[in-house]
């Protein structure tokens, strides 16, 4: 019994792993540029998509396409900043945000609708998909969460690495800290902005690449994604980078201990802790300093 | 009006203000103002609160929302230039409230001056030099500091963006007297090395003091202009406070 339930948290915290990938670009997009981007899910979906038929097209690894995809990502995140987004950024009118990004994930959704059809997609990554690793004490770790797990942590550390010890880090803070500041003293912040959105937008790329393999996708997936990865932001605190993978981790095992009590359970546990912390502590888990 | 001789810019001035207005949205807040500064001078604005002198500083550096008339700086028209390219190309601001970035270190806050400056011989080490304090405190988060630390970092900063004419509008709002003498003891050291200087301030005294050429603003025009020496304080209050 005792050794179920371990291995149900063990489960959890790895799952946790994916959560944190999805949030994590939503967490700059918030912290940095306080873009609150309703399409960031199906964003996602769109870059599976994209990996899915590079795989299928190429016959390579969901991997290298992933890698092959990461320069392009950025160039795209660069210039939607630059070319849209920047006009809906910076207004204490969020209604314009909310439209724009809206209407943007109702374009994607349906546009993949068009072009994919409805049926379910998965990327294929071969025996890693099934092999497992016997942990003692009863728990045994499939690979890929664990490998999955170490990407988000391997992730959140080189964005904060990024953040905290590169100059266009210090000066993404900068904008993040005073954008008008930071336009007064001639750092553009649209330019800042754009790169930050270059950024998430690989980030988007990466964790498209780890759900797909992990999970079936199709069109209509994206606002799943999105309200998980909602949570995880406002649970680990507004634009944390590591309060998002401990808000991960607490979603992945809220649901697995839910899943203990319930299946039906599952899901919903994780809704409840969400609504919990934002009742204890609205300010998030880990809130950025 | 004009006291004694308020020319020193010479022929050709580092700027030159002509029939400037500065617009925030409908409203005028300057009201077509004629303004020169020379390589290495010290001018002053005086003027009471909203009297347009934060909106002057905002236009030159290109941060409102529309003038009209001409601004030139070394000769080359502003007009339509973004911020970044006119401070890369020589003006630096320190804004009113400092405005450093809190949760940048001193260092971090120092550096981005030089990122977006012009390339030139100031270095943090000549920075540190002037404030021998934000050597010591360089790791620390720029919150952490006293207002009078945050506006060394702020001149610091300006200073490591090279400028050619450093803008300083509200250096001693809210600071204590004698921080406010440690950061007017260090304007004429920038001044010796050619950089012209704008001083804002609402502390005519030190403002006065530190000046060759002041001009004083009321309700978005120039009330007065002229040599801080060849004018007395009875004159100068009645044009500041347009009695």
């Amino acid at each position: 019994m005792f050794n179920g339930f371990l291995n149900q948290i063990v489960q959890g915290i790895l799952h946790g792993g994916l959560y944190a990938m999805f949030a994590v670009g939503l967490s700059l997009s918030v912290g940095v540029m306080r873009l609150i981007n309703i399409a960031h899910g199906d964003f996602i979906v769109l870059a599976s998509f994209v990996l899915f038929t590079l795989c299928t097209a190429l016959g390579i690894s969901p991997f290298l396409a992933m890698l092959i995809i990461l320069p392009p990502a950025f160039v795209f995140g660069y210039l939607m900043q630059h070319v849209l987004l920047q006009k809906i950024v910076g207004s204490s009118n969020i209604l314009p945000m909310i439209l724009v990004t809206f209407g943007l994930s109702i374009i994607i959704e349906n546009g993949l609708l068009i072009g994919y059809g409805p049926n379910p997609r998965k990327l294929l990554a071969g025996d890693l998909q099934i092999a497992s690793l016997q942990l003692g004490g009863g728990v045994t770790v499939g690979l890929f969460p664990l490998i999955t797990f170490g990407a988000a942590v391997a992730l959140i550390f080189l964005l904060d690495l990024f953040l905290y010890r590169s100059r266009i880090g210090a000066k993404i803070r900068a904008v993040s800290d005073d954008v008008d500041a930071a336009d007064l003293i001639g750092l553009s912040s649209k330019r800042i902005y754009a790169i930050a959105m270059g950024i998430v937008a690989m980030t988007i790329a990466i964790s498209a690449c780890f759900m797909g393999i992990r999970t079936n996708f199709d069109p209509s997936s994206g606002p799943t994604q999105l309200l998980t990865a909602f949570e995880v932001v406002v649970m680990g605190g507004l634009g944390s980078l590591w309060g998002t993978l401990f808000g991960g981790i607490m979603i992945g095992v809220a649901q697995a201990v839910g899943a203990q009590i319930d299946l039906a359970w599952e899901v919903l546990a994780g809704h409840l802790l969400f609504l919990l912390v934002l009742v204890v502590r609205p300010q998030g888990l880990l809130p950025k300093e | 009006m004009v006291v004694g001789d308020a020319s020193g810019a010479g022929p050709q001035p580092l700027l030159s203000v002509r029939r400037l207005k500065v617009f925030h949205g409908k409203f005028e807040a300057v009201h077509g103002v004629d303004m020169d500064v020379g390589e290495g001078e010290i001018v002053s604005i005086i003027g009471a609160n909203g009297a347009g002198k934060s909106s002057l500083m905002k236009a030159i550096i290109g941060q409102v929302d529309r003038v009209e008339g001409d601004i030139r700086f070394d000769g080359q028209s502003l007009a339509g230039r973004a911020t970044a390219d006119i401070v890369a190309g020589g003006i630096a601001l320190i804004p009113e409230g400092r405005r450093l970035f809190p949760s940048l270190s001193v260092e971090e806050n120092l550096a981005l001056g030089w990122e977006v400056g012009r390339k030139g011989e100031i270095t943090l080490d000549d920075v540190f030099e002037l404030f021998p304090i934000l050597r010591e405190r360089r790791r620390q988060k720029a919150r952490e500091l006293s207002g009078g630390q945050q506006q060394m970092v702020a001149v610091g900063r300006a200073m490591l963006s090279n400028p050619r004419l450093l803008l300083c509008d509200e250096i001693s709002l809210g600071l204590a007297p004698t921080i406010i003498n440690d950061i007017y003891k260090v304007i004429p050291s920038i001044r010796e090395r050619g950089i012209g200087i704008i001083v804002v301030d609402q502390d005519i005294g030190r403002s006065l003091a530190v000046a060759d050429r002041f001009y004083c603003m009321l309700e978005g025009d120039f009330s007065l202009t002229g040599r801080p020496r060849e004018t007395d304080r009875d004159t100068v209050m009645k044009h500041y406070f347009g009695l």
